[in-house]
């Protein structure tokens, strides 16, 4: 029992925390798994698709900037077809009103000059013209890359130059090129926002940088632009996290590329939703830590403590005295329970004691009440042989011993009698049998004075003097039978001695061992007995004996007052 | 009985570690969502990052402030950018070194005016617990964090290699220098005599100091010219000088006959390299020094090791030639 408690050594409490715990960890787990199958890819799609909204939305607005810019060239050409002389006023018109352009040059076809016009001042000399390109393909329209007017004094600003061929239709002009600054379209591209981080910017279809918002760093060798984007076709590419989205612009070469950071948008929520749920887990370890150890506190130690209490009574069921356990109902109930079981079967236990014990005293009166009848006939046949030889005083003596021998052995049916009223019976006993033996012995008495007042249980001599007088005096003569009755500390020792032939350790054993001897009545054994059933087994009867020397039969009680006579 | 105070008291230890433990997380948390910008940090509690430049008005300087600005921008910093009046005015700077440090800056990227003269001040500053970096113009002190700039020297042997190179015969230079407390000056000019001496083609070289502005430089050269009529060769060490010799050439017709190398471009030395005034620019990184001033500052601020304590930002060699070309076009003029 107790080794099977120790080795199922694991608490009920750590046992539910464990549960507790793995449920909600393999719970947070799968939500986590699902969240970040699931959540990541929707998290993936809508960076996707945000992405690919701006980069259309910006394409689209420079698809129209550009458009708008086409439009105003074919107006400009289709007003030279119609009224070459009004041209010039036109383009004056078109300077004047649109602010974003810078210069409008016209070419003749061998690709020179035939005229600028701006609102700022042209060069006195100019060398270099940046705004020339190439004649386009008949009267189609070419788009340059950004760069700046080398032909204004004092004055260089960012422009792409829109050219388109005219076929001399004014002022025998091949071409007619206008500047258009490019800060309108930068101003765009660097406010677009992409998620958090995210930016674009425009590329040719060579992969060169037309714009960057951060052009200006990267120009100054401080950040680079991921270059494997050179070669990829319009979409979407997802490379080392970043999601990139290409687009051409339909009516100029330009590509649009959208930059945006998985990371930013997916992985920080990814991650503050695993720290949400390591919070989760924790907290939850918390409670059930405490709710374990309030489990424990409620219904797992009182179970112990109860486990505990019954294990004791098992041991020693009379001595246990139960202390109710405290915990939940359950648990009160149970320790109620067991309660009432344990009065229950102590009250069992000391009535089924005190029966025994009744028993037995009953079987010892009425023992004590049988009259040997062998002792009886012989002083009768005494009495009468007495009288015969007219030895009357010595009958009237016999008679009134047997008398008072009787009354003491009757004692009312007490069992417990006073020491005095021992010592009158043994005596009687003896003056008795002296007459019998004919003074084949005598006897003394020796008896602290203080000594009779205690109480002892009755017939307790008598049997240890008949004992001496049979086994001890029987075949010689001068016998002597010496009683000695002393107080020993908090007990009285009465012995009777005797001079006799003595007892071997065999005859010794046997006195103890039968109950009735030779059919004379009480034997040695009864009267230990006796005096262990009312005063336990701290007293009884010790027996000296030497052969041929003597026995000495001492009989050890505690001291009896009036007072305590029925406490025991 | 013992045992079971032990394990109450084992079960308070636990669940108090088990507490701190979600303190802890909960903080973290909170923090990441913070600086995940979703919560943007206020204003006054962004790092205070004072930018003290020699100018605001010149080209160079505006780009420096650019770049400065695209820092802080990126490393969300409040950023303010100081420059005196007068490219001479070092004790204006030192005021506002010390309105930088009772201001609580977190940090100071700083431009001398004065080698010697701002010392102090900057001296202060560092002893204020307060880090600074230095930018384009080196100051007397040899606990600054960090030093950005170019590298001065080698930049006047480029702008002497160049004259070499384009005139074969024997040079009579001419250096039309700033202020001769600045540190930059003085490096551009050793680097160029160094260059055109060790050729061993050279005659004489003829030097004059003038107050860092047009007219000073156009009045200097003038008067060097004056004294010396033989020069071929001139040097006009900062963007000021490059405008005021390039005006007294052009006053003076003399664009055929001798050849400037000058320092710094805006568009009217620009324009100068067009018409002839100017044979040479030799163009700084301004855009560049302002950036990494400023994210060594941030880096200084939250206790990254910087990359090394001298940062050389790249020079670059603008003829008529190459003006241009398109990378050269995006260096010198600005986009705005």
């Amino acid at each position: 029992m107790k080794k099977a408690a120790k080795v199922s050594g694991i608490s009920l409490s750590s046992v539910m925390t464990a549960a507790v715990v793995s449920i909600v960890a393999t719970a947070v787990i799968i939500a986590l798994l699902i969240f970040n199958t699931f959540f990541r890819e929707s998290m993936d799609n809508i960076a996707i698709t945000n992405s690919e909204q701006s980069v259309d939305q910006v394409a689209g607005t420079i698809y129209n900037y550009i458009d708008d810019m086409k439009g105003v060239m074919d107006s400009l050409y289709e007003a030279s077809l119609r009224d070459p002389d009004s041209v010039e006023e036109f383009i004056e018109d078109i300077i004047a009103i649109r602010s974003d352009v810078v210069m409008i040059a016209t070419y003749d076809i061998h690709g020179n000059n035939t005229g600028v016009r701006s609102n700022y001042k042209v060069k006195d000399l100019i060398t270099r013209n940046l705004s020339y390109t190439t004649v386009p393909t008949e009267s189609g329209i070419s788009i340059s890359i950004p760069h700046v007017v080398s032909v204004l004094e004092n004055y260089y600003p960012w422009v792409v130059t829109i050219n388109k061929g005219v076929n001399g239709s004014f002022s025998n002009a091949s071409m007619i090129a206008m500047d258009v600054e490019f800060s309108n379209i930068a101003g765009y591209i660097d406010g677009v926002g992409i998620g958090q981080h995210g930016y674009c910017f425009i590329m040719d279809g060579d992969g060169n940088i037309i714009y960057h918002p951060q052009q200006q760093l990267i120009y100054a060798g401080l950040k680079q632009e991921n270059d494997d984007i050179n070669g990829l076709p319009d979409g979407t590419h997802l490379q080392g996290g970043i999601i990139y989205t290409i687009k051409t612009i339909d009516n100029c070469e330009w590509k649009i590329v959208g930059v945006t950071y998985l990371d930013e948008t997916v992985n920080n929520r990814v991650n503050t939703m695993i720290i949400i749920s390591v919070l989760i887990l924790l907290l939850v370890v918390l409670l059930s830590f405490i709710s374990g150890s309030l489990f424990s506190r409620l219904f797992t130690k009182p179970v112990n403590k109860l486990t505990d209490a019954m294990r004791t009574f098992e041991g020693s069921a009379s001595k246990f005295v139960f202390e109710p356990v405290e915990g939940v109902s359950e648990v009160e109930s149970l320790s109620d329970s067991f309660g009432h079981l344990v009065t229950r079967i102590q009250e069992l236990m000391e009535e089924v004691k005190a029966e025994e014990n009744t028993l037995r005293k009953t079987e010892l009166k009425a023992l004590q009440a049988q009259i040997n009848p062998h002792f009886l006939y012989n002083t009768l046949d005494s009495i009468s042989w007495m009288c015969e030889e007219g030895k009357n005083d010595e009958a009237v003596l016999m008679v009134n011993a047997l008398a008072k021998l009787f009354r003491i052995s009757i004692s009312r049916g007490h069992e417990i009698i006073t020491i005095d009223k021992e010592i009158q019976h043994a005596e009687c006993y003896l003056q008795i049998q002296k007459f019998r033996y004919q003074n084949q012995f005598d006897y003394s008495f020796e008896i602290e004075e203080e000594c009779k007042e205690y109480f002892c249980n009755k017939i307790t001599l008598q049997p240890l003097i008949e004992n001496a007088i049979y086994h001890g005096l029987n075949m010689i003569d001068e016998g002597h039978i010496k009683i000695r009755i002393r107080s020993d500390g908090d007990d009285v020792v009465m012995d009777v001695e005797d001079n006799g032939v003595g007892m071997s350790e065999d005859q010794i054993k046997e006195l103890f061992l039968s109950d009735i001897t030779d059919k004379r009545g009480i034997g040695v054994k009864n009267v230990n007995d006796r005096i262990k059933i009312y005063f336990g087994d701290k007293y009884g009867i010790t027996i000296r004996s030497e052969l041929d020397v003597g026995t000495c039969v001492s009989v050890r009680i505690p001291k009896i007052t009036e007072e305590n006579k029925y406490e025991k | 009985m013992r045992s079971k105070r032990k394990n109450i008291s084992k079960t308070v230890i636990l669940s108090a570690v088990l507490l701190v433990v979600i303190g802890f997380a909960v903080f973290y948390v909170m923090r990441q969502a913070l600086s995940t910008g979703t919560i943007f940090t206020p204003r006054e509690t962004r790092p205070y990052v004072a930018v003290i430049g020699k100018s605001d008005v010149s080209a160079f300087w505006i780009s420096v402030s650019s770049g400065a600005r695209a820092a802080a921008a990126e490393y969300n910093i409040d950023m303010t950018f100081e420059a005196p009046g007068s490219e001479e005015d070092y004790e204006a700077q030192n005021a506002m070194i010390r309105a930088a440090i009772s201001n609580g800056a977190k940090a100071i990227v700083f431009s001398a005016i004065d080698y010697n003269g701002n010392a102090e001040a900057i001296r202060e500053a560092i002893d204020a617990g307060i880090p600074v970096v230095i930018i384009d113009s080196d100051v007397n002190c040899d606990d600054v964090s960090c030093r950005i700039m170019t590298d001065n020297y080698e930049a006047g042997r480029l702008a002497g290699e160049h004259a070499l190179e384009n005139n074969p015969g024997t040079l009579v230079v001419g250096v039309v220098n700033y202020d001769v407390n600045s540190a930059n000056g003085q490096q551009r000019e050793q680097g160029f005599c160094d260059a055109i001496n060790e050729s061993g083609r050279v005659e004489a070289i003829y030097t004059v100091n003038c107050v860092s502005t047009e007219e000073s430089a156009y009045e200097g050269t003038m008067q060097l010219l004056a004294e010396h009529p033989e020069i071929n060769t001139l040097a006009a060490l900062n963007e000021l000088m490059s405008l005021g010799s390039g005006y007294a050439i052009r006053d003076l017709g003399l664009q055929d006959d001798l050849e400037i190398y000058a320092f710094d471009s805006n568009v009217i030395s620009v324009g100068m390299l067009e018409t002839g005034e100017i044979e040479g620019l030799v163009v700084q990184n301004p855009y560049a020094m302002g950036y990494l001033g400023v994210e060594s500052a941030n880096n200084l601020i939250n206790g990254t090791k910087l990359p090394s304590a001298n940062i050389n930002t790249t020079t670059t060699y603008v003829a008529y030639d190459n003006m241009y070309n398109i990378d050269i076009q995006r260096m010198i003029f600005r986009f705005e």
